[in-house]
């Protein structure tokens, strides 16, 4: 490396290159005098030229949080900087691969934009807009300002009015978190999984008593029938669907066919074989169509119908009845020999997977729309086999201790939640997130007094954001922990810096996705870049403080963050290896556990719902049809927020790949290429189909007002032929209206102008069927 | 010699862009602003353009990555006054920062929209790490220096990654690849020698049909795509 100066550079001696030197400040215009130096013109082109330092590299095994799926990713560390994120090859899920938010995990951790130190509201004015008026605090003032607050409301016998909220988090912070509402006596822990993905899983609980995200078997299958499911974008977990649609295209003997059903060309939609746009929120009736054909052509898999399912009878009788193909080509638009086609190919074409998207489960209808597609996979025989639905598998971490309870924390958790779950309002919901707001508002059932928020940023990403508004004005005491502020931040009384993924201790394990389990550990791969904490040292901090019972419940539990990280691994893989490694691997999947795999009243899976049936039970209706009618997997006529006579458009929007999952967006290399399919970013636009924009003489690029019966937002027009006539599509995750250099003021927010409502079985908002109108503004 | 190349499967890509991110942070390419792209001032050396065809229903996006396609008969390297940019022995074209004069004749000329501009000094802020000064000897572990401005910049193949495995004696398009090429999830991209036979690069073009970015301008690129 030394002698590398001596070397002739390229051919051209150093009088040459001296000379081009000189062309090169000529050339940026700056006038230099005559009998210049060579140290000045090199000075003049390396303005920070130092001897260079001592090159100290490590390569830290830990994993990404930049969306749910937490991959394994290993960090390049130069001189104390990490400079490199890339995918570790031990991990079978992702195989080595991560997709490009791993890499933006760089300027995640070195934001500029970054909260340096607690900060305590100073202005009591709290509203959209309204400075806070933040006020650096100690650490030690902020945290024992927390404690005061929760102790007196515990003493109280209140502890009820304490709401925990959390958004992304690890798996080991938010084992701490409800380990924490738990001792504390809350049963107000409010995630924000209903703002997701909810009435999917509700949709397939029905089916097979699995409330959780289900896998999907790729590298196996042979055909996948995707209902507005992004797979290539926003389906977890993404970068295992990225490598494993490398394989299942050009690595193996047969390439796997792809169809994607979505008003929208997604990503997906333009990379599979077929895109087949559909009336928005119909996605159940297609599915019910197919199983008519599928079932009236015998093409379904006899064997597996009559051994391990159960009401395949009156599900046959709905289907073949009510959901003809000439009838439910009217209500999606797609054409009936298209529908035939489809459900040949998908029966014949085995293993297929027929995979409901987060396209179909925001709709009032959407956890029966999930259902009636899932239970096309058990038609032909798609569950639990190679290249078909698996059933993750959890990793066996070790146990922790009992939680110590008084009667405090017993009393506050028999309290009825904040969000209704499991109630008549959501019966089969886990959570409601967006409920929330709505008690906060009317203070059902009671009124809280305090909240904590890890990590979430609701008052941007939930629809009707402005609810969110008004319920956090109205929370007494509310503190935001979180690396970067938000718009949920600007509501705090005390804002708490957190590490970032890259600097913390924590455990992760894999989403659904690859059926085996897995393990990835976070261990800081630099030091902390300003004075934050980790979240779990931070709810360590606060138990330790309240003491009691309590304190007690987290006292053998490793002792701190690391500790803790420790304790429950250890059992899983030696500590130094597991370190060295970051992954841990479980045995290989096993298919066809049919005798186990079903938690169902008849342990098989079931077209007529047993487990609803259970939970939600009929109260003795008149109508006797209609009754059994909500055991079924059945297409409802969608309910709109908006007379369609005077918004005749509907708001559909759509997560791009380099959304980022954690709340922010600021990040210049995300925000550079955001929309990809329409070649720009640091925008979103308004998408409308080139017909529509034509009859309303819109022209690409127009400034437009969008507009519900609530608000209205304006934004640039995009004619683009991928979008359903009847709709306008547009990106989330844009629209920041507080923090951040790179992402305040970029582009709208469309949870802006859309209304509040529900999946009514699951809880999951409602995202789509907010009507609108568009005009040149 | 070697002759590297790539080839692109636009079958495998999923169009997520982990090669243009990947590439921005291997090269400390600074970055630019929501005032920068309207002004097209965004630095790339690699970009995923997006095509669309035909009307709604059947339409259809194709999203191709492109990095510079090292012309055999780079029309950069011809008029090039300064010499600042050139086609190395293995093939690779390369621009040299401190030779470039900033005359862009370089980007008028290249038809693949592969070159950028420096067009103002970058803010420390704009990079993602530190280098050392721009020292040939510190090019290993961290090839590019800050930039000044006027000068133009484009893809090197990751030249750096190449040298150094050369060194070690490793098996360049297996151990060593570009930065693109290594992070790519679906493994649509692959690097080797295309005039080695044995290669990878070289079996994939003979096992399908192939086809090269405006191949009727005979600038023979060194990229190589297959359809899907």
């Amino acid at each position: 490396m030394k002698d590398a100066k001596k070397k002739p550079s390229r051919g051209l001696t150093m009088n040459r290159r001296s000379f081009l030197k000189v062309s090169t400040i000529v050339g940026a215009g700056i006038i230099t005098g005559a009998g210049i130096t060579t140290p000045e013109i090199m000075a003049a082109v390396s303005p920070k030229k130092k001897p260079p330092e001592p090159l100290l590299e490590k390569w830290v095994a830990t994993s990404c949080l930049n969306c749910p799926a937490s991959c394994a990713t290993r960090v390049r560390v130069v001189n104390g900087k990490a400079v490199w994120i890339t995918g570790n090859p031990l991990s079978r899920t992702s195989v080595g691969k991560t997709c490009p938010r791993a890499q933006i995990g760089l300027q995640v951790l070195y934001d500029p934009d970054r909260i340096k130190t607690p900060l305590k509201r100073t202005n009591h004015r709290k509203g959209r807009g309204i400075d806070p008026q933040w006020k650096p605090i100690p650490w030690e003032a902020a945290l024992k300002e927390v404690d005061s607050r929760l102790k007196a409301l515990r003493d109280q016998g209140q502890s009820h009015k304490l709401l925990l909220l959390h958004g992304l988090n690890t798996a080991s912070n938010l084992d701490l978190i409800a380990r924490f509402a738990v001792a504390y006596g809350t049963p107000n822990l409010v995630s924000g999984a209903a703002l997701a993905n909810e009435a999917e899983k509700a949709g397939r609980w029905m089916a097979d008593g699995h409330y959780q995200e289900i896998a999907y078997d790729l590298p196996s299958t042979n055909y996948i029938l995707a209902f507005g499911a992004g797979i290539l974008e926003s389906q977890n977990p993404l970068s295992r669907n990225l490598r494993m649609w490398g394989k299942i295209r050009r690595e193996r003997p047969n390439r796997a066919k792809v169809v994607v059903i979505d008003p929208r060309l997604s990503l997906t939609a333009g990379k599979a074989d077929e895109w087949i746009p559909i009336q928005p929120g119909t996605d159940g009736a297609l599915a019910l169509a197919m199983a008519n054909v599928i079932i009236g052509e015998g093409l379904y898999d006899a064997r597996f119908v009559q051994s391990r399912t159960a009401g395949f009878a009156e599900f046959r009788e709905l289907a073949m009845a009510h959901y003809g193909v000439e009838r439910v080509a009217g209500i999606t638009g797609i054409r009936p020999d298209a529908i035939r086609r489809i459900a040949r190919e998908f029966a014949q074409t085995r293993p297929a997977i027929a995979w409901a998207g987060n396209g179909v489960g925001r709709w009032p209808n959407g956890s029966y729309s999930s259902y009636a597609i899932y239970a096309l996979n058990a038609l032909v025989g798609s569950i639990d086999v190679p290249g078909g639905i698996i059933y993750q598998e959890n990793p066996p971490y070790r146990e922790l201790p009992g939680i110590v309870e008084d009667h405090r924390s017993k009393e506050g958790r028999e309290k009825p939640p904040l969000d209704f779950h499991r109630t008549d309002i959501h019966p089969v919901a886990e959570v409601a997130t967006n409920r929330v707001a709505e008690s906060l508002l009317k203070g059902t059932p009671y009124p809280i007094e305090a909240a904590i928020g890890f990590n979430c940023n609701f008052n941007f990403s939930a629809p009707g954001t402005w609810v969110w508004d008004e319920a956090l004005s109205k929370v007494p005491y509310y503190v935001h922990v979180a690396p970067y502020g938000s718009e949920m931040s600007g509501y705090a009384d005390l804002l708490l810096p957190s590490t970032t993924f890259l600097e913390e201790w924590s455990y992760d394990h894999s989403p659904p996705g690859s059926g085996f389990a897995e393990v990835r550990i976070k261990q800081p791969a630099v030091e902390p870049v300003s004075d934050s904490r980790p979240t779990a040292d931070l709810v360590f901090e606060l138990a330790r403080r309240q003491g009691g019972t309590v304190g007690r419940s987290f006292a053998d539990i490793g002792g701190d963050i690391q500790g803790f990280v420790r304790y429950r691994t250890e059992s899983l893989m030696p500590w130094k290896e597991f370190r060295a490694k970051g992954v841990w691997s479980g045995p290989s999947y096993r298919y066809c556990k049919y005798d186990r795999i079903f938690k169902t009243p008849s342990k098989k899976f079931e077209f007529a719902s047993g487990n609803l049936e259970r939970l939600w039970p009929d109260k003795g209706n008149s109508e006797e049809s209609r009754n059994r009618l909500k055991y079924l997997p059945h297409h409802e006529n969608i309910r709109f927020l908006g007379d369609p006579a005077m918004y005749p458009l509907l708001l559909l929007t759509y997560q791009p790949l380099l959304y980022m999952g954690a709340g922010s967006q600021n990040y210049p290399w995300a925000q550079s290429i955001y929309l990809v399919a329409h070649g720009v970013g640091w925008t979103n636009f308004a998408e409308l189909n080139g017909e529509t924009a034509k009859t309303m003489k819109i022209k690409d690029g127009d400034l437009l007002w969008v507009e519900s019966s609530f608000k209205k937002i304006m934004a640039r027009a995009r004619v683009s032929e991928g979008v359903h006539p009847g709709v306008v599509c547009m990106a989330r995750g844009q629209g920041h209206t507080a923090y951040g250099r790179w992402s305040k003021g970029i582009g709208v927010n469309p949870q802006d102008i859309m209304g509040v409502d529900y999946d009514r079985l699951s809880g999951q908002a409602a995202f789509s069927n907010t009507r609108i109108k568009v005009y040149k503004a | 010699m070697a002759k590297w190349g790539m080839v692109i499967d636009l079958d495998k890509c999923v169009g997520c862009q982990a090669c243009t991110v990947a590439c921005w942070e291997e090269n400390n390419i600074p970055h630019g602003s929501a005032e920068d792209q309207r002004r097209r001032r965004e630095i790339h050396w690699n970009k995923v353009i997006s095509v669309s065809r035909g009307q709604y229903p059947n339409c259809n996006i194709e999203l191709i990555p492109t990095p510079c396609m090292h012309c055999e008969q780079a029309p950069c390297v011809t008029v090039c006054p300064a010499k600042a940019t050139y086609r190395r022995d293995d093939g690779i074209v390369v621009q040299n920062f401190r030779r470039c004069i900033g005359c862009r004749y370089c980007m008028v000329a290249c038809p693949y929209n592969a070159r950028s501009f420096n067009y103002r000094d970058q803010p420390e802020e704009a990079y993602h790490r530190l280098d050392p000064p721009p020292d040939r000897e510190s090019w290993d572990p961290w090839p590019f220096p800050h930039r000044t401005r006027g000068v133009v910049e484009k893809c090197t193949f990751c030249f750096h990654r190449i040298d150094r495995g050369i060194k070690e004696k490793k098996n360049i398009g297996v151990e060593v690849v570009p930065a693109c090429v290594e992070v790519c999830p679906s493994q649509a991209r692959t690097f080797g020698d295309l005039d080695n036979p044995e290669s990878q690069v070289s079996q994939l073009l003979k096992s399908r049909t192939i086809f090269r970015l405006r191949e009727e301008l005979g600038t023979k690129p060194k990229v190589v795509y297959l359809p899907r």
